[in-house]
């Protein structure tokens, strides 16, 4: 009688990250996967270890002019202007779907204040279904002259403490690259009761179309995301992780397989979050999760915890 | 809309950039209506990044689907050298459609260049269902390396009116100004109650095409283009100014949209249409 063949144990790919347990490390972007329902059709959301939604704001917003994106070399530069459906419209619209998504909901939200950071970052924590929150601290602060609130580890710090204050949910802070000092950025948050850094959002960029002599964006200047950022997040990530601050860090920047979110793993990531990629290839996120097994399956790493802060030191 | 992996089966070359390549494995898109897009992607590696929208000339049956391109950038470029076997990725059929033909009325297709292939799709929807005697095209382009699949048109029994700016072949003079000749002869004929205008083209043409058709008081359909990352409303890249709500999306309100809908900018002065 001839033995049954092994099968080989599948790694564990659960992971907790900021105060949430996912199923495993792979999430999706805000901006980049709409409301979670316009990528039912394309793949089982259940698949994901978490999404995270397009960025709300109190109010509903109704965004830039156009032209709103363009291609770059390996990128593309986005001016969206955080149009959303604001918090009424997020809550009857959009949550009851994302409740049987079956993947972690994190909500993404910004306010042009800090009084409105507050109001949105309250009313959000308080909505059954939503399992955590994400700030976009890349917004323009009018009451400091339209600085971006998140370049300033000082402002960062205390708009996180506000919005602390009244979320109990677990609360995370998307840094802004365009900073010379991120390790400052992510302390700002640490100290300020965040439970976990997103790193990076998008980098301030531009694009001139030479024929009309004109930017090629209606707003100047947008947001440069894709693969071409990815070593500039991969940067920002391990320097974070090699600070000794502690905060959680989910890394985000031009991840297209598996390869790359280990990149991010090794970095010092514990979760990642492809985003521009979904555009490319809309089934991407779920291939990366099976593509991440399968590479745990292939090297020996029965638990993908292994491989968080792994890096090695180059001789 | 279904995302799928299809294969070049020809690439047809059709002079001055122009190309028609027939798809196989597209099933998926066997119910696409005239005026709806896919989202169209090789093994490109990382430049150009984005898919690429790609209105739809012809689907039939056994999967088969055409499109229509002129090489232009380097996506298009890319597509020109694709040969047989060349595998692409599909997201599709995408985004709105163009009325449905009718007894009742009598449409007018307005095409420039590389906007034929919705309208042609039209055609050929008109002519299945036996309706091809209730609509003409009215081609333009800058010289007659811009007028293709005239044979193909002619096939389907869809009369065509030729104009290039050039007068190298048809009218001369621009595709607007064979639409006012057209409208005026409709008029004469009695028929202006049921005409319709389905446009589609470059830009500007579109807003001549809707200005003629406002002031003459006649229902017009546009089908739009704009820069676009992913064909079905999350990106938000391709918003377009519209009367009902601040913006309205080209891949999931559109691309064919009703012309009373869009805010329609004023004609160009002389200046700005100066070469």
């Amino acid at each position: 009688m001839s033995a049954a063949p092994v099968e080989p144990t599948r790694p564990s790919l659960a992971i907790r990250c900021g105060g949430i347990e996912f199923r495993n490390p792979i999430l999706t972007a805000s901006g980049t996967f709409g409301y979670g329902k316009e990528f039912d059709s394309l793949m089982p959301l259940s698949a994901l270890g978490g999404l995270v939604t397009k960025g709300i704001s109190p109010n509903p917003r109704c965004g830039n002019p156009a032209p709103r994106i363009c291609e770059t070399a390996a990128g593309m530069l986005n001016s969206i202007g955080l149009e959303n459906v604001g918090v009424e419209g997020f809550a009857t619209d959009k949550l009851p779907f994302l409740r049987t998504c079956g993947a972690k909901v994190l909500v993404n939200f910004f306010g042009t204040t800090l009084d409105d950071y507050v109001d949105c970052g309250e009313r959000l924590g308080k909505l059954d279904g939503v399992d955590g929150l994400e700030m976009n601290v890349s917004c323009p602060n009018i009451k400091a002259g339209g600085i971006e609130f998140g370049r300033d580890p000082q402002i960062l710090g205390d708009l996180v403490r506000a919005c602390r204050k009244v979320i109990s949910k677990p609360l995370w802070v998307k840094l802004t690259p365009n900073t010379s000092d991120i390790v400052a950025l992510a302390r700002a948050c640490a100290d300020a009761g965040a439970d976990a850094v997103s790193v990076i959002n998008t980098i301030t960029a531009m694009a001139i179309d030479v024929r009309t002599r004109r930017p090629k964006l209606a707003t100047t200047f947008g947001g440069l995301s894709g693969p071409a950022i990815k070593p500039i997040a991969l940067r920002m990530v391990y320097q974070i992780h090699r600070s000794g601050i502690g905060i959680p860090i989910c890394g985000i920047g031009g991840i297209q397989c598996a390869t790359d979110a280990i990149e991010f793993f090794l970095a010092g990531a514990s979760t990642v979050q492809v985003g521009t990629q979904n555009f490319i290839d809309p089934a991407s996120a779920e291939r990366i999760t099976r593509e991440v097994e399968e590479f745990c399956l292939q090297n020996n790493v029965s638990d993908v915890r292994e491989l968080v802060g792994a890096l090695k030191r180059q001789h | 809309m279904r995302y799928f992996d299809a294969r070049v089966i020809e690439n047809r070359t059709l002079g001055n950039g122009y190309f028609v390549l027939r798809l196989g494995g597209c099933d998926s898109l066997a119910q696409s209506r005239p005026g709806q897009f896919i989202m169209l992607r090789g093994d490109w590696g990382r430049d150009p990044l984005l898919p690429r929208p790609i209105s739809l000339l012809s689907v039939a049956p056994e999967g088969r689907a055409d499109l229509l391109a002129k090489s232009i950038g380097r996506g298009t470029r890319l597509l020109e050298a694709a040969t047989h076997g060349t595998r692409v990725s599909i997201l599709g059929p995408l985004g709105s459609s163009f009325p449905e033909p009718s007894a009742g009325r009598y449409d007018l297709f307005v095409a420039g260049g590389v906007g034929l292939p919705p309208l042609f799709m039209q055609g050929e929807h008109a002519s299945r269902r036996g309706l091809v005697d209730h609509c003409e095209m009215i081609y333009g382009g800058r010289t007659s390396r811009d007028i293709v699949l005239l044979s193909e048109m002619r096939g389907l029994g869809l009369a065509t009116c030729v104009a290039t700016e050039d007068g190298s072949m048809g009218r001369r003079g621009r595709v607007t100004s064979a639409l006012e000749a057209r409208i005026d002869h409709h008029r004469a004929t009695g028929r202006a109650q049921a005409l319709r205008i389905l446009a589609c083209g470059p830009r500007e043409m579109l807003w001549a095409v809707a200005r003629i058709a406002e002031a003459q008081g006649i229902e017009c359909y546009l089908s739009m283009e704009e820069q676009m990352a992913c064909g079905f409303g999350v990106c938000l890249g391709c918003a377009i100014p519209a009367r009902s709500r601040p913006f309205r999306y080209t891949c999931s309100d559109g691309p064919v949209f009703c012309a009373s809908d869009l805010i329609i900018p004023p004609p160009p002065t002389a200046t700005e249409s100066a070469p």
